[in-house]
This record gives C-alpha cells, sequence and structure tokens, in this order.
C-alpha cells in the first residue's frame, strides 16, 4: 500500500497563534479521516473567523492537545525555526519480531505535514529580518499592520484547510476500510523534539518499524 | 444476481447520500434547519438514529421537511439543486447581478443567489458492465468514499462566505436586514455572465458507483461584501408578566378585540402578501417556505440499513423493502431492485410531491419584511395548537404574574431539540406564548386564528400537498423564508416545530393533542370540544374557585372587612347563585373577584359562539 503524503503551506504564526493554528489544522485532518460513527463538532476559533470540524471523540482532543502543549515548549526552547509536525495514519501489522523491530508494526499510509514558521512579536515595517530591533511606532501603523498580518495568517490558514480537504477528496483509494466500531484509524502525531538531527532519527526509527521506506511526495 | 444485488445496494447507497447530503447543507445553511449542538443529546452509539448511522455521520433529528424533499426527489437520475439565497430586505444591495423577481422587487426585497449546489448521480447512457469479480465489494468502495465526500462536504460548508451570514442569522442576539432561504428543485435558470462573474466553481472529486458517477459541486459567491447585510436595532421583547392586571384593571381593555390589534402586537406581519399565482418555474421546485411545517410521518424508516463499514462478514444488507406507516409499499420500476431505496408511500400526496405542477405558488414570500416574515410562516399568529382542555381556564385566568402558570407544556425533547434556539431562552419564549394565549383565547379573532392553525394543523396532518391551500385557506400571509434572527422568530420556530413534527411518535401528548384539537376544528367532534372548551359544570366549577383563589391571593390588599369572608362562603355563593339576597353581603374582594369572573366568562362566551360551538352556561352569576 502507498503511503501518500501531502506537505501543506507554510503558515507563518506568532508564539499566541500556534495553538489556534495546530488544534484546527489537526483535528480537521483527523475529522476528514475519522470514518467511523461520529457527531461532528464545529468549533470556532478565536483569533480568526473560522469555524473547523472536531470529530468529537474525547480521547483525540486530549491527544492533539498534549501534543501542541509539547510543541509550544519546544518552540520556547528553540525560537525562530521553522518547524515541521507530522500527522501520519497507520495500521498495525504483526510481524515476525527481530533484533531491530518489534513484534508488530506500523503501516503508514498517509503523512501530513505542517508547516510553521514562529516569529517573535512583528516588527512595523521590518519585513524579514527577525533579529533586527527597531523602534516600534505606537498607535495606528502597529495595529494595522497587526490586523493586516492577522489577515493574510487568516487567509492562509483558510487555504491551508482547502488543501486538506482537496488532497482528502483527490486520494481516496489508499484509505483502508475501518474496523466496525472502530471510529477513527490511529495514527500518531511526531513533533520535533529536539534538535534537527533527533528529528531525523524519528524518521529512520519510523522507516525501521515500517520495513519500507516512507514515500515523500 | 449478485450484479443485482451490488446494483442495488450502490443505488441505495447513492440514494442515501443524496438525503444526506441534503440535510447537512440545509443544516448549514437554514437557521431553522440548525441544530444548535449544545442542546443535543449526548451522543451515545445505543441511540443513534437509523439515518444517522449512514455514511457515519450523526446529525440529529432529521425535519420532516427534509424527508418530504427527500421523496420527491426520489428519481435518482434528477439533480439535486440546492439554491441558498440571500434575501434582503430592500435594495440596499450594491450588487447588480441580483435576481429580483417582479414580487419580490415590488415588496422591495433582494434575492440573490449566493450558492447553488448541486448533486448530481452520472449515469453514462452506455455503462461498461463490470465484470462479477470486480463489482464484488465494489459497494464497499462507493460507500467509503461517500463517508469520505459527505465529510469534506462538511468541513468545506464551514469555509464558504456563507456560512458567516448564516452563523449571524443564527445568532440570538442580534436582528438582520437579511435572511436566508433555500431552494431545492431538480432544474435551476443558468447564472447570467454577471452572476458567474463573481462566483467560483468547486467541484468534489466524483465517487464511482456501479452504474455511474456520484458528483457534488457549489458554485458560490467569493464575497459577500457587496451586500449591505446590518444588524438591526430592535426592541427585545417585554415580557408583560401582570398581563391580565389587576382585579381592578377593566379586563376589557386589556383584551383588543380586533383582529388588527391582535395581530399588530403578538405578531406583526407586512401588509404585503406575495402574488398568489405567482407561476411556478418548474415542477419539483421546492422552497423554505413551502416545505416548512410540512408534517410527515416520523420514525419513517428509511430504506434499508446502513451498511457496516468493515471488512468483516457484512452486517449490511439491503433490507427488506420497509413499509411506511400505511403499510405501502413503493413501486418502482426503475428502481425494481430497490424497493427499499425510497421507500415510500404516496401518502395520499398530492402535488406539489408529484410530478404534476403544484397549484402553489414556489419559494418564498418575497414581500415579507426578513425582520419579521420569520414570525410567521404559513399560519396566522396567536398560534398555539394546543388543546382547549385545561387551557380554557388559563386563558380566563386573571391576575397572572405567574408565568410558568400559564406556560405551554414544554415540547417534546425531539421538536425541542430541533429548534435549540428556542431552547436557549425558554422563559422568554413561554411568557411570549402565554401573552400570545391569552390573547387568542380572548379574542374573536384571536380564537379564529387558533382554530385556523387547528385547520392548518390537520390539513398538514393530512400530509395533503394541499400545502399551497392550507396556506391560503389559513388566510395568512405566504411567508415562506427561513428565520433570521430576531427573538421574535423562535416563536415561530417552535410552532413550526409543532407543525413539522407534531406527529412524533416520542411526543405521543403533543400529536395526541393537536389531532383532539384539530377534530374539534373540524366541528366533527364539537360537543368533545365543547366539553373540553367549555368545562360545564363541576370542571368549570373548580376552574373558576382556582380563579378566585388566585385572584385573591394576588390582589392588592384592601380595605380591611373581616365580615364573612372565606373560601368557604365563596364556593358557597358561587353555588347558589348570584341570586341569593346573601350575595349583597359579601365582601368586597369576593365580589370584585366573582364580577371579574363574570366578565371573564362572557369573553369565553363570545369567543366560543364566534367558533360555532354552543356554550352551555349551567351557572349564572
Amino acid at each position: 500500500m502507498n503511503c501518500e503524503a501531502c506537505q501543506l503551506k507554510e503558515l507563518e504564526v506568532e508564539h499566541f497563534e500556534i495553538s489556534e493554528v495546530l488544534r484546527c489544522i489537526l483535528h480537521t485532518i483527523v475529522f476528514l479521516r475519522a470514518l467511523g460513527l461520529v457527531q461532528p463538532k464545529d468549533v470556532d476559533l478565536e483569533l480568526f473567523e473560522i469555524t473547523y470540524v472536531q470529530c468529537g471523540v474525547v480521547e483525540v482532543e486530549k491527544k492533539i492537545d498534549e501534543k501542541i502543549e509539547h510543541f509550544i515548549s519546544w518552540v520556547e526552547k528553540h525560537p525562530n525555526k521553522k518547524s515541521q509536525i507530522c500527522l501520519s495514519f497507520y495500521e498495525v501489522k504483526s510481524k515476525q519480531p527481530s533484533w531491530f523491530t518489534n513484534k508488530t508494526e506500523r503501516l503508514y499510509w498517509e503523512q501530513w505535514y505542517v508547516n510553521l514558521n514562529v516569529t517573535q512579536r512583528p516588527k512595523p515595517y521590518s519585513g524579514k529580518s527577525h533579529h533586527t530591533k527597531m523602534v516600534v511606532d505606537p498607535g495606528e501603523s502597529a495595529s494595522e499592520e497587526r490586523s493586516s498580518r492577522r489577515a493574510m495568517l487568516e487567509a492562509s490558514l483558510g487555504e491551508v484547510l482547502s488543501q486538506i480537504i482537496k488532497f482528502v477528496n483527490e486520494k481516496k483509494d489508499h484509505v483502508p476500510p475501518i474496523s466496525e466500531g472502530v471510529i477513527y484509524f490511529p495514527y500518531e502525531i511526531t513533533i520535533p523534539s529536539s534538535p534537527d538531527s533527533a528529528f531525523g532519527m524519528d524518521m529512520i526509527k519510523r522507516m525501521l518499524q515500517t520495513g519500507h521506506p516512507t514515500m515523500l511526495s | 444476481m449478485e450484479m443485482d444485488r451490488e446494483s442495488g445496494k450502490s443505488e441505495q447507497i447513492v440514494s442515501q447520500f443524496r438525503s444526506k447530503i441534503l440535510h447537512v447543507i440545509l443544516d448549514s445553511r437554514v437557521p431553522s434547519f440548525h441544530h444548535h449542538h449544545q442542546q443535543q443529546e449526548s451522543f451515545s452509539l445505543s441511540r443513534v438514529r437509523k439515518t444517522d448511522k449512514w455514511f457515519n455521520l450523526v446529525l440529529g433529528h432529521r425535519p420532516a421537511a427534509l424527508e418530504n424533499l427527500n421523496f420527491s426527489l426520489r428519481n435518482l437520475l434528477d439533480p439535486v439543486i440546492i439554491d441558498i439565497i440571500l434575501v434582503q430586505h430592500g435594495s440596499s444591495s450594491s450588487s447588480v447581478d441580483n435576481i429580483c423577481t417582479p414580487s419580490a422587487a415590488a415588496a422591495g426585497f433582494t434575492e440573490t443567489v449566493i450558492e447553488r449546489w448541486v448533486v448530481q448521480y452520472d449515469c453514462p447512457r452506455v455503462v461498461a458492465t463490470p465484470s462479477g469479480a470486480d463489482t464484488s465489494g465494489l459497494y464497499k468502495k462507493t460507500y467509503r468514499k461517500s463517508i469520505i465526500l459527505l465529510r469534506s462536504v462538511y468541513a468545506q460548508m464551514r469555509l464558504l462566505p456563507a456560512y458567516r451570514i448564516f452563523r449571524q442569522l443564527s445568532s440570538l442576539s442580534q436582528t438582520y436586514n437579511f435572511d436566508l432561504v433555500y431552494k431545492v428543485s431538480s432544474f435551476c435558470h443558468p447564472f447570467t455572465r454577471e452572476e458567474e462573474h463573481v462566483m467560483k466553481e468547486y467541484s468534489f472529486v466524483p465517487v464511482e458507483a456501479l452504474s455511474g458517477l456520484l458528483c457534488v459541486s457549489v458554485t458560490y459567491r467569493t464575497s459577500l461584501s457587496d451586500f449591505n447585510l446590518e444588524p438591526l436595532v430592535s426592541l427585545p421583547p417585554k415580557i408583560i408578566t401582570d398581563y391580565v392586571g389587576s382585579p381592578t384593571t377593566d379586563p376589557m381593555r386589556s383584551f383588543p378585540s380586533s383582529e388588527k390589534g391582535v395581530r399588530a402586537t403578538s405578531f406583526p406581519l407586512i401588509g404585503v402578501r406575495p402574488p398568489s399565482s405567482a407561476p411556478l418555474q418548474r415542477p419539483h421546485s421546492w422552497s423554505s417556505g413551502f416545505h416548512r411545517g410540512f408534517p410527515f410521518a416520523q420514525n419513517q424508516s428509511l430504506a434499508g440499513s446502513p451498511p457496516a463499514y468493515s471488512t468483516s462478514p457484512m452486517t449490511y444488507d439491503v433490507a427488506s423493502p420497509p413499509s411506511d406507516m400505511y403499510g405501502n409499499r413503493i413501486q418502482n420500476p426503475r428502481l425494481s431492485t430497490l424497493q427499499q431505496v425510497t421507500a415510500r408511500d404516496e401518502y395520499q400526496l398530492s402535488p406539489p410531491f408529484s410530478p404534476s405542477p403544484s397549484p402553489s405558488p414556489p419559494t418564498y414570500l418575497s414581500g415579507a419584511n426578513p425582520l419579521l416574515s420569520h414570525h410567521r410562516s404559513e399560519t396566522a399568529p396567536v398560534t398555539i395548537p394546543r388543546p382547549i382542555t385545561g387551557r380554557s381556564s388559563r386563558y380566563l385566568s386573571p391576575n397572572s404574574s405567574d408565568t410558568s402558570r400559564h406556560s405551554l407544556p414544554p415540547l417534546s425533547p425531539r421538536s425541542s431539540k430541533h429548534y435549540a434556539s428556542s431552547q436557549e431562552s425558554p422563559s422568554g419564549i413561554r411568557s411570549y406564548r402565554k401573552i400570545e394565549a391569552l390573547r387568542a383565547g380572548e379574542s374573536p379573532s384571536g380564537l379564529s386564528n387558533h382554530y385556523s392553525v387547528h385547520k392548518v394543523v390537520r390539513d398538514s396532518k393530512d400530509d395533503s400537498g394541499r400545502f399551497s391551500g392550507l396556506l391560503s385557506s389559513s388566510g395568512s400571509p405566504r411567508i415562506g423564508f427561513s428565520r433570521s434572527s430576531s427573538r421574535l422568530s423562535f416563536q415561530d420556530d417552535m410552532d413550526d416545530c409543532e407543525f413539522s413534527c407534531p406527529f412524533d411518535v416520542d411526543d405521543v401528548d403533543v400529536s395526541d393533542s393537536l389531532n383532539q384539537t384539530s377534530q374539534n376544528v373540524e366541528g366533527k367532534k364539537a360537543s368533545e370540544f365543547t366539553a373540553q372548551a367549555v368545562p360545564v359544570g363541576k370542571k368549570s366549577q373548580d376552574a373558576a374557585v382556582g380563579i378566585l383563589v388566585q385572584m385573591l391571593r394576588t390582589a392588592p390588599p384592601l380595605r380591611q372587612d373581616p365580615s364573612c369572608y372565606s373560601t368557604h362562603s365563596i364556593r358557597t355563593e358561587y353555588e347558589g347563585g348570584i341570586g341569593t339576597a346573601s350575595g349583597f353581603f359579601m365582601p368586597r374582594k369576593t365580589a370584585d373577584a366573582l364580577e371579574e369572573l363574570k366578565s371573564y366568562r362572557e369573553m369565553k362566551d363570545l369567543l366560543v359562539s364566534k367558533s360555532g360551538t354552543q356554550v352551555v352556561r349551567k351557572e349564572e352569576m
């Protein structure tokens, strides 16, 4: 079975926006892939005029919130970095245990890469460099730029959600059947837990578990 | 055989998908359809409806109007076209490409299609018949992909511009100068070039079925900023808790006798009526106002049971052709292998729920003020189709500052759940209803409206499809808009709820009471009605005593007159008749109370006489 992957458009977010943005994206993906019996739950973002849908499962909500907290902790330790959160759906297959692998393996069939660029507080008129320090003009210009940036982020987030829906619609054949009584496919959320090299190690671990290379589109 | 089975299942999935997506779309665009999730029952697998199990998406109660739509659009080859129409009061929109029907323009309303959803089962004429091996289990894939498609549609609906104004309208805190209505049909007028210029199309990837492709697309306005969508400043409804007044108040003054007055006070209506002969564009076209309040037998088991989505031995099976409540079955030659697909009987439906053109005008009341149109959809105001039994005392109950005593019985969980917005302000609604109940009970016109409402209920109960006739017979303006967000609108929502789901099998009391009342209106059981409406004898005595006790409790203090006042003496006096000499020596409080009771009785008699029933007055004061 092919593993389909989707690289989502990068979003430039501020620290306080991470939680809402991630929650929106991750829940949308899980809802679209939760093919069991669900009662959809509409959730309004506080920072943006966007409503997303949750599958309404408490466990999912807890797991996502927990991962977001971990990610925010990581971001605080590694500011001004581009980061990637990976949401992977897999099937559990049993296999012969060996030295390097477990008795069960995870067969990943879909992966979503959420790309975030966490920035510091916006510097008016700076535009690009995160390290330049400029005197912030108080008044309308700062608030205008802030609201402009917010509007752009809102539009970008809407695009990302549309991108998710489009991908979900286009790629259906690889989705495995869901068992009776199961609400959603098993999934995992991978966040950068340490410097990039360790993140790469996570990928290698996953490859060993799956037994075949992860295909990236 | 296997092919037939596959074909049947495939078509069943397509049919159910159409129903489900209709529910999704209307639930996300029409405030009156919308569920407030907070008000929903807690999700429990054991209590999930059959309709919710389809495509594993729990949407909650499916309104009766939706059931009728599904039945009417049962031909799978006909596309389902759902237009979401923005109705704006006045011509404040700067958009140049509004659809402005003559009637709408005359009434000062602008209607614009802001979204058009098209659900189509595209069956090519020549279908390459797959081999048996290929088709085996194909319906499972179709079903799985349909689930994904439905979820995509659900999520996408929240991203489109129309969702924001839908949320505005669903809000309780504001009223607006616009409304959202819908129109479901199997045809549509193409957009003009100007309209296409401001609209964008999005097509979902079709889902393969055995005989064709299940296609969903939406054409939507990319921006609604052209429309001057503003909130209106409105005064909150004022609840007059002591509307009846104190014993010293002239009771007659509190109850306007003119029909106009009643209407103006309760549910102000726009005087502009839609043209009664507005041409129906095509058959198979229905709009929001058309369908609201059209009850349908509840718990009509949909065809078959939803397939269990699993790889295990399928529990999914195409159920035996379900029978409706009348035990009839659909004979659809096209779906001969799937009688159960849309297994509905005709239910003695006459147009428009049949291929012939409907006699009723389509769509919405273009002349209605959206602010006010939601107050009444098809029926006259002051619609409290509750049994007269036990109500008459309420109508006559004076000096009622306790709204709960005059509040209506709570709605059934199902009906109230559907119109959760009304649930969000139950006290307000109850109080409001109380006012209307009192007015209805005490003004001749109010009672006639009351009767007309019952007639509405009765007619709609017959599923006559004489829906338009129903409207015209009630004599009320055909206000077909879906609701805007006025507080007053939720009265209508609740009324509609009663009309659309009055025969909920879970709500035996409501339906029974409605049945009872409606029959009374017909005069078939006038005596029964009389017995209920005019409790002669013991009931009236008890009621009168109750009224008296209530009045005495709430009456302002009078001068102290210890002379022989007691409940017992009141009762004795009541039974003895006014002619007795002892009445002359009655205390002032009791006398006032009795006088007021008399006045109420007179009013009641007047109302009853107007309804054509004989009121027998057993006692005379």
